[in-house]
């Protein structure tokens, strides 16, 4: 037990810093790719799930882990995915997002957290209602991870995906770059061809990597200063995977939204109420062994002190009082996470970095879900100036 | 030799003084204190509508992830500095083109 404490602490120190250093927003790396075509963060999640996929494979092929987390799966994760990505773009800030931007200062994000607390106890008591309609009728099926049933070796089926992955972005990124080079020379341009365009952009990845690995080279001279300055959103996610490999080996996958419901139990129950009574706190999230500390949410707390800490040390940290007009933003925002992040169920953490990095069937559904959820709200909120894509 | 600065994508910074003067000389200025992504975005992309090629729009804000995804949103409509106090406030300086 002390061990894990010990896990819990390095872990969430860890990725909170990870997170405040490399502004680590899932928010923003969808929206901002929808409003802008700005894929600055997206790389950066993009490079944390593949790297971290690549790292459980292995881990889980050596026989190295405690556990997947692997929900049954069906349309509960469209719908609470929705919700739960409409909530997080109002919010301006993920479930991720809320906790390292919680420890940077901001009241704004501590408002958020006690309207997802609201939005996990609305749940948990409509919980036996909803067990026996919403998630009765929208699971079709037991939840699987892909490592657990491929014939494939897990560490090799990791490695592939992780090919397959970087050539379609390469294609995507190629096509981009050979789009633009065809309207310069029309003359002379050639059409882009099946093989050419992966080419292209994988050309242009490799310089991308190199001008980044340079950067980080670079970096390194004066590493004290260099800690200071906000760092690519790709050092972060290698930093995070570094991190959530020790937590896969000793405890989990990483979450952030269950500890928080659990959260909301416990100090529940430290002002009497009978949180163990309700089924979803008593059989579900605490799995019967009573309302107490569970050891990923002593890493949840961490994971803000870690943040606070970086923040702190970069002259980030700050007590930033809201303003009155995004009091809705945190209320309304705050309770849709809360409660879409239990109707999925998990949040951008459980389902896009986790669950992705997992291969777990449910949460391909659920990131459909939640990226859904951020393309309507992000055109609703830019209906003034318009979105690129 | 690509420098930190290439790989971050940051906008040049400015000194507290260089801050100061261009703030005073600003044709427009937006508190954006206390405020959450992405409405400094969309209020920075409006303001620069109004303004005329030269012009200095001044953002304050509190909010860290402003001072890259700013100058990202308005993109080629203006030239983009940034000014670090040191204790969470940021300034974000926007010369329409």
């Amino acid at each position: 037990m002390v061990s894990q404490l010990l896990v819990a602490a390095v872990v969430g120190l860890g990725i909170g810093a990870c997170l405040q250093k490399g502004r680590f927003c899932f928010v923003n790396a969808f929206r901002d790719l929808f409003a802008y075509k700005d894929t600055r963060v997206t790389k950066g999640v993009i490079a944390a799930v593949l790297v971290t996929m690549v790292f459980w494979g292995t881990a889980y092929q050596f026989g190295y882990f405690q556990g997947f987390w692997t929900p049954g799966w069906g349309l509960t994760g469209i719908v609470g995915g929705f919700v739960f990505g409409v909530g997080m773009t109002y919010a301006g800030a993920c479930a991720s997002g809320t906790l390292y931007r919680a420890g940077e200062g901001y009241v704004q994000y501590w408002l958020t957290l006690l309207f997802m607390g609201v939005g996990y106890v609305a749940f948990v008591v409509a919980f036996p209602s909803l067990q026996s309609t919403y998630f009765a009728s929208l699971t079709f099926g037991e939840g699987v991870s892909l490592f657990e049933i491929s014939p494939v070796p897990a560490g090799l089926l990791a490695i592939g995906v992780a090919i397959v992955a970087t050539l379609a972005y390469a294609t995507v990124l190629g096509r981009q770059h050979t789009g633009g080079s065809e309207r310069a020379t029309a003359a002379s341009a050639r059409p882009a061809t099946i093989v050419g365009t992966p080419v292209v952009g994988l050309q242009r990845l490799a310089a991308g990597t190199r001008s980044y690995a340079a950067g980080v080279l670079d970096a390194w001279a004066d590493p004290i200063a260099a800690s200071k300055r906000p760092w690519d959103p790709r050092s972060a996610a290698l930093g995070i995977s570094v991190f959530a490999l020790i937590w896969f080996t000793s405890v989990s996958i990483v979450g952030v939204t269950g500890p928080e419901a659990r959260w909301s139990g416990y100090l529940l129950s430290l002002a009497g109420v009978d949180a163990g009574s309700f089924s979803y706190w008593g059989s579900v999230l605490f799995r019967g062994a009573g309302v107490g500390v569970t050891v990923d949410m002593v890493m949840i707390a961490f994971l803000v002190l870690g943040s606070a800490l970086a923040a702190y040390w970069s002259g980030d940290f700050s007590l930033r009082m809201p303003r009155k007009r995004r009091l809705p933003n945190a209320v309304l925002g705050g309770f849709a996470m809360g409660a879409g992040s239990r109707l999925a169920p998990g949040c951008n953490i459980g389902n896009i970095y986790s669950g992705l990095a997992e291969l777990s069937v449910h949460s391909f559904i659920a990131t459909i879900g939640i990226v859904a959820g951020v393309y309507v709200m992000t055109h609703w909120i830019y209906r003034e100036v318009g979105c690129a894509i | 030799m690509p420098s930190i600065d290439d790989v971050v994508d940051a906008p040049d910074e400015l000194d507290d003084e260089t801050a100061q003067e261009l703030y005073e000389d600003a044709d427009r200025t937006q508190d954006m204190m206390g405020e959450v992504c992405p409405y400094p975005q969309v209020e920075a992309q409006k303001g620069l509508q109004q303004l005329e090629s030269g012009d200095l729009l001044v953002q304050e804000t509190d909010h860290v992830p402003c001072t890259e995804n700013v100058p990202k949103a308005v993109g080629d409509d203006a030239e983009a500095t940034v000014w670090r106090s040191g204790d969470g406030v940021y300034r974000i300086y926007l010369r329409k083109n």
